[in-house]
């Protein structure tokens, strides 16, 4: 195993923690917008992707003490801006038909963060026949499996098919790797993500789509890189991160770590970042706040993941 | 600038003798390829780059006859003749990049492609200039960097520079990235009835082709995804397996076009894949 992009990904991770951290307020949620939660999942959207990060960052273990008690703060304060849980569970008691607040919810249950009476609502939602024909994306489908095998109400009437459910994606059809398109690199990054939980279960590819990945994430990598589409080429690192045998290229981590900030900030794409029409620190701060939650996903599932399995050779 | 005219007129004029090798293999032309290519010479001070050109087509100006089987007539041997006697084979071809220089070794390789396949086609009546064989291609691993080179220059290689430990591995080898653009310019070098280290090294890394093809479709780059998607479509002839369909990548070419010499690659890719072109 070589490890030549680990000080690197450690840097890039710890940087953009620190920055989500920073800037954790620039997410927060106004008065409005907490009494219009049932209305609108975008309102709140940012939070959820911030816990995200703080979840995979406390659940892979990986981070320095500094980064764990960042990660503790940031967590603590997205579940006190969802009222400790009970802003979830209004949205789901009112809207039964989304899933929103299912899969956010999964991501506190993988810290230790738990609301009984949400759980109950949960374990209702999920063995109802009307959950499971939503209308979603394919990939989305993958997401709320996910958030149910994590919250521990995959079974029984919750059960779902994920053979099923995979084989309906993009990804899952294994197509022609030259005819993706940006949107669909969206697709399959999060088919792979729901299917291993982040990277905690490799094992969760079919075979037959590990090999292709493996076979063409370091082109997909390699296209979005060279279109400076940072957050795509990012989503992509944390791909090689969920394969039974990981991988990942010292060059892309040196290449994300050339276009961090040096206060952590990861770029959404090659557009100027500052410029004298746009210096709001708050839009800002919303315009990149995914790219550096991305940054900081593949850096503590790629570190996570160096640690417990052998990684290709030269990488 | 004198060498981008240069460089422009030798283009333009491969371009159209490879449009002329297209409707010879199509029936569409005259039975003549080269040397068609030469009588429409109209200045004299224009033939040089007119010979050049078939120099740079290499054995895909024989492709027609490669692939139809129909004889080739006297006067296309005298062009071809001719061509070879003004830019003869280099009697000692240089070192395989990446420790030799790339464009002399594609030169190399795709003179050694046309000098053999004219011999093939006309055993008893052997080309006056003989090609040595060059050395061989760098082979590709799979599992390395993109663009990884063993050994760069200097002797230090840029696995070692990286701290990959990767050095260890012998003798030439590179990424997929490199290695399948420089394989794609030795295009016309897959033909039926030739072979040699080259095509070898494309048999060992089917996944390297199919990686660069994909590359080069997705960078809308479809002149290369046509030379290294010919690659694939030969090797699916030989029956190596692929990790992608050829067929539909050689029509999605098709269908983009890119000039003369992306239309004959497509076009010979079909025949490889015994497809109809849509």
């Amino acid at each position: 195993m070589s490890n030549a992009f680990a000080r690197t990904a450690h840097d890039i991770g710890s940087r953009a923690l620190t920055w989500l951290h920073t800037h954790r307020a620039h997410g927060a949620l106004s008065p409005s917008v907490r009494a219009e939660l049932g209305r609108d999942a975008d309102a709140y959207k940012t939070v959820g992707e911030l816990t995200l990060a703080a979840s995979l960052v406390l659940r892979g273990g990986v981070a320095g003490t500094t980064e764990l008690a960042l990660a503790r703060e940031l967590l603590e304060h997205c579940w006190h801006q969802l009222g400790d849980g009970s802003l979830l569970y209004e949205r789901l008691l009112r809207h039964p038909l989304t899933t929103d607040a299912i899969e956010t919810y999964a991501h506190f249950a993988r810290s230790g963060y738990r609301f009984p009476e949400l759980e109950r609502l949960i374990a209702h939602t999920v063995a109802l026949r009307s959950t499971h024909a939503v209308e979603h994306v394919p990939n989305r489908r993958l997401a709320v499996a996910n958030a149910a095998r994590v919250i521990g109400l995959d079974t029984g009437p919750g059960a779902y098919d994920w053979d099923g459910l995979t084989r309906a994606t993009w990804l899952g059809a294994t197509p022609e790797p030259w005819h993706i398109d940006w949107l669909t690199g969206y697709s399959v990054t999060h088919t792979a993500f729901h299917l291993t939980d982040w990277g905690r279960l490799p094992g969760g590819l079919p075979a037959d789509i590990a090999t292709y990945l493996t076979h063409w994430l370091p082109v997909w990598t390699d296209i979005w890189a060279e279109a400076g589409h940072w957050d795509l080429m990012a989503e992509l690192m944390i791909v090689g991160a969920c394969l039974p045998e990981p991988w990942t290229e010292a060059a892309d981590w040196q290449r994300l770590a050339a276009v961090q900030h040096e206060d952590g900030l990861v770029p959404r794409d090659a557009q100027p970042v500052d410029d004298e029409d746009d210096d709001d620190p708050a839009r800002r701060f919303d315009a990149h706040y995914h790219p550096t939650v991305v940054a900081a996903v593949a850096a503590t599932t790629a570190l996570t993941r160096a640690l417990d399995a052998p990684w290709q050779p030269g990488s | 600038m004198t060498s981008e005219r240069s460089r422009t007129a030798h283009s333009e004029s491969a371009d159209q003798l490879a449009r002329r090798a297209l409707d010879a293999l199509r029936g569409a032309g005259g039975a003549c390829v080269a040397a068609a290519h030469l009588d429409a010479v109209e200045d004299e001070s224009d033939r040089p780059v007119a010979l050049g050109a078939v120099r740079v087509l290499g054995a895909d100006v024989l492709a027609p006859y490669v692939l139809t089987g129909q004889d080739i007539p006297a006067e296309e041997r005298d062009a071809l003749e001719l061509a070879l006697s003004a830019l003869p084979p280099v009697r000692t071809p240089p070192a395989a990049p990446p420790a030799g220089p790339a464009p002399a070794w594609v030169t190399a390789w795709v003179t050694w492609g046309l000098v053999t396949a004219y011999t093939r086609l006309t055993p008893t009546d052997a080309p006056a200039a003989a090609a040595a064989l060059p050395p061989g291609p760098a082979r590709c691993d799979d599992t390395a960097p993109r663009r990884a080179a063993w050994p760069a220059d200097g002797g230090r290689t840029t696995a070692e520079a990286a701290g990959t430990g990767a050095a260890t591995r012998e003798g030439l080898q590179e990424g997929w990235v490199t290695w399948s653009v420089r394989m794609g310019q030795l295009a016309s070098l897959a033909l039926p009835g030739l072979d040699g280290p080259v095509h070898d090294a494309a048999r060992s890394s089917p996944l390297a082709l199919a990686r660069g093809a994909t590359r080069a479709m997705l960078r809308r780059d479809f002149p290369t995804a046509a030379r290294i998607a010919r690659w694939l479509a030969w090797l699916h002839a030989e029956g190596v397996p692929l990790p992608l369909a050829p067929a539909p990548l050689t029509d999605h070419i098709g269908l983009h076009g890119g000039g003369g010499r992306t239309d004959l690659d497509t076009a010979i890719a079909h025949r490889l894949l015994s497809l109809k072109p849509v």
